[in-house]
């Protein structure tokens, strides 16, 4: 590790009715990686908008370089050497790599674009970081994880000394994380401060030098990564112990009853040939690759997108047989109790602009109300029913949705499902971007689900919660399913076997 | 400014609508000052609510569509095809009074249904929907009239005289009751009922509504059939005040309509509506109307300040949800 390149010192910022950064403090050395980890709602992003000019800051100080700064902007930082790179990317897809990195400051030639010049900038960067992509591709053409890539080189393009990383392998597949990791290790050795957002106790121990923790706006402490544990680090954060050992057997009942079949289902490219049954009381965990075809699957048993062909059986309730069902849109597959929790929330889960009263009652509105009209009485009392059974954080169910957190957001499409009684529930990821303390609430709540009978599809990319979670794996590649896997007999490197076989 | 937000009366009721009452009083106040006797007040007032009775409806109407997130630009067209095809049966094939105003906010469903179907199911975009009909409309209105201009019955009509009552009986306001009444029934739709929720809810995420099981199509449909009706009974009103039509005009109110909407506080984006709002602006855009016509200006330099009226009103807006995020 270096001299130090960044000191945030007294970082308070308030918005109204929330104290968001309470006395922060925060430096980033020359030559290391420096986590920085927390709850959702902790504070990081806003700490970091702060220090990029997003947002100004009510008091403290940031000096940068030896000199007291304050960004206006992220042009600003940028122009600095500070650079974020963000979870979303912000990609134009219909334009090639070289020129995605140059955008806004492409090479002149009089006043044509000098493209040339800008394929070789970009060559010559790639070079730099070791990557091999053609800037002449378009950016769509690549996976997640190239992108991720040209975002990098893009960052280092702008002379970039200090890089942020916003929870970057999210979207990742283990191969590519690996390959971010060789980067981000090359970048340390060429002494430049990096900071790491994530919620991957992994991958800390793994990549990062120092950790910063926040909780609830405050700074708590920084620790050596190498002189800590996970337990550490996640009892700052959360003040609590986590289990997170692999479930061992099955839960699901020998004689249970099969509550959903699918056979031979066909939608798109991504869904070839799918078979595969649930039975009462079960999590299925979905594993598989980025783009296996998993969501796909999802969205055409529950009638979001077209499928070609297929044949879908679900249990009658009344006479408790298995009865072929037509499902050509989420009307139809409601009417049967498939209640369906996307993994981004915010486009496909959420009313983000409404309540979470009115969020809870979307699925269920004819509960609700008597001719057309709504009985908000019993809306509020059902939707305050399950903010307590949840737990969710909410100051009340008048709240917009848009004001909690993601594992809170969650909570809400949970409670929506919930109202409607649907007995087949898919969750598609449903962890994603929520933090420590309240994955483990929802894993709990999946459980406990399972236990009253519900049966569950649980998507996943996460090894450890498809280890964790499911009574049976199934596995996919590229569109089909390449594995049945029990639980107990299930392992990290089996799933990766199977979830591989088709890539040559 | 913020404790003045936090008071609960002024929460009850919206800063936006206060300043939006404030700004129609301080208006009539610079008109009568400014113009004194040139704007007399009983008739200015008289006036004013003539213009707000037709331009209410389709007001009211505007607002369930952009509550969707959509747009209609042919409200002023219709409420004159609605007008002057009704007419013409009642004028050239003797049709009776009744049964024309029956035929005429039909013809305003009729438009609604086309409209809310080619958006809603066959995903053509609303702007370019109401564009169309509105030249559909004007088309419909001259070929239908041949091209004359329809006149209704006037009060001295013994026979059909008496549709006037739905502007004013023996001085005594009609029109403002029904239109006050029409508000309150739109506010309830809106906020109490499960299609007004749904309409709120889905110009605010289609997507995440459609994936509750809710059938979005038809909801974001009604919207524009409610809106077709209201701009039929608008057409009523109109008649009932200004007798007679033209074919081949209206455009001017699409933006006075959308004007009075956007000013009281829906979003253009969706998912936001506010019906009180819609009054208050209906209301403020009526009295400019006079104001303007009191000062001696004409229909052009009405149009120049209604178009910057909407820009302002819908930057406004755009700006706040910045701010916002």
């Amino acid at each position: 590790m270096g001299d130090v390149i960044l000191t945030m010192k007294d970082i308070d910022k308030s918005f109204p009715g929330v104290h968001a950064l309470d006395h922060v403090n925060f430096e980033v050395r020359r030559g290391e990686v420096h986590a920085l980890m927390g709850e959702n709602g902790a504070g990081k992003s806003t700490l970091m908008k702060v220090l990029t000019g997003i947002y100004q800051k009510d008091s403290g100080t940031i000096t940068y370089k030896g000199q007291e700064v304050a960004f206006h902007n992220t042009r600003e930082a940028q122009d600095n050497g500070i650079v974020i790179v963000h979870q979303e990317l912000n990609m134009v897809g219909d334009l090639t790599v070289a020129q995605n990195i140059f955008i806004g400051r492409e090479p002149k030639k009089g006043i044509r674009v000098d493209d040339k010049k800008m394929i070789e900038d970009s060559k010559k960067l790639f070079k730099d970081l070791n990557i091999e992509i053609d800037p002449r591709e378009k950016m769509s053409n690549l996976t997640v994880g190239k992108q991720q890539m040209c975002e990098i080189a893009k960052a280092i393009s702008h002379k970039a000394e200090v890089i942020i990383f916003d929870e970057p392998s999210a979207a990742l597949t283990e191969k590519e994380i690996a390959d971010l990791f060789v980067i981000i290790r090359d970048l340390r050795e060429k002494n430049l401060g990096i900071v790491y957002i994530s919620h991957r106790m992994d991958e800390i121990k793994v990549i990062t030098d120092r950790v910063t923790v926040m909780r609830d706006g405050g700074y708590v402490g920084t620790l050596i990564t190498k002189d800590s544990t996970k337990e550490d680090i996640i009892n700052m954060m959360v003040g609590r112990v986590i289990y997170e050992d692999p479930k061992e057997h099955s839960m699901v009942a020998p004689d249970a009853p099969v509550v959903l079949r699918v056979e031979n289902l066909n939608a798109g490219k991504m869904v070839q040939d799918v078979s595969f049954e649930l039975r009462k009381g079960e999590i299925l965990g979905f594993s598989g690759l980025m783009g296996a075809g998993r969501t796909e699957t999802a969205r055409a048993l529950f009638g979001a997108d077209p499928k070609q062909s297929g044949k879908i059986s679900i249990m009658d309730k009344q006479s408790g047989q298995l009865k072929e069902v037509t499902i050509n849109s989420p009307q139809d597959a409601v009417k049967y109790g498939i209640g369906y929790l996307s993994e981004d929330r915010r486009r496909y889960g959420v009313v983000v602009q409404k309540s979470v009263n009115e969020n809870t009652t979307l699925a269920t509105m004819e509960q609700f109300t008597s001719g057309i009209f709504i009985n908000k009485a019993k809306e509020k009392e059902v939707s305050e029913k399950y903010i307590k059974e949840l737990a969710t954080k909410t100051p009340n169910g008048d709240q917009l949705v848009v004001n909690l957190s993601g594992g809170n957001q969650q909570k809400v499409v949970i409670a929506k499902w919930l109202t409607r009684d649907s007995d087949i529930l898919i969750f598609d990821e449903p962890t994603r971007g929520i933090d420590v303390g309240a994955k483990n609430e929802i894993y709990k709540l999946m459980s406990k689900l399972a236990a009253e009978g519900k049966s569950i599809i649980m998507i996943s990319s996460e090894m450890t919660e498809i280890l964790r979670m499911s009574d049976r794996i199934i596995v996919m590649c590229e569109g089909k399913v390449t594995g049945n896997i029990d639980i107990s007999e299930a392992t990290q490197e089996h799933i990766m076997d199977k979830a591989t076989r088709n890539i040559n | 400014m913020e404790k003045l937000k936090q008071n609960p009366i002024v929460k009850k009721l919206g800063l936006n609508r206060i300043l939006l009452v404030c700004i129609l009083i301080l208006m009539f106040v610079v008109f009568k000052v400014v113009l004194g006797s040139k704007f007399p007040v009983g008739d200015s007032i008289k006036s004013t609510l003539n213009y707000v009775y037709f331009l209410g409806f389709l007001s009211l109407g505007v607002t369930f569509v952009i509550a969707t997130g959509g747009i209609d630009f042919s409200i002023g067209p219709v409420m004159f095809c609605c007008a002057l095809v009704s007419g013409y049966c009642m004028t050239s094939y003797k049709v009776p009074c009744a049964a024309a105003m029956v035929i005429c906010v039909l013809i305003g469903l009729a438009f609604g249904i086309f409209n809310g179907w080619l958006v809603s199911y066959l995903s053509v975009p609303p702007f370019i929907v109401s564009m169309a009909s509105m030249n559909i409309a004007k088309g419909i209105a001259s070929v239908f009239t041949k091209t004359q201009s329809v006149s209704w019955p006037l009060a001295s009509d013994p026979t059909n005289g008496w549709f006037r009552n739905i502007v004013s009986y023996k001085g005594f306001p009609v029109g403002l009751v029904i239109f006050l009444g029409a508000a309150i029934i739109c506010g309830i739709i809106l906020y109490n009922t499960k299609p007004g929720r749904y309409i709120l809810c889905l110009g605010s995420n289609t997507e995440a509504v459609r994936l509750s099981g809710v059938d979005t199509k038809k909801w974001n449909m009604l919207s524009y059939v409610i809106c077709g009706v209201l701009v039929g009974i608008g057409a009523l009103f109109f008649v009932a005040t200004y007798t007679t039509v033209q074919p081949g005009y209206g455009d001017q109110y699409n933006n006075e309509a959308i004007a009075g909407c956007v000013m009281g506080g829906t979003s253009m984006v969706g998912g936001l509506a506010s019906i009180g709002g819609t009054v208050i602006g209906v209301f403020i855009i009526s009295l400019l109307q006079q104001g303007i016509m009191a000062f001696g200006l004409g229909k052009g330099q009405q149009m120049i300040i209604t178009g910057i009226i909407v820009i302002v009103a819908v930057y406004a807006d755009v700006s706040a949800r910045r701010r916002k995020n």
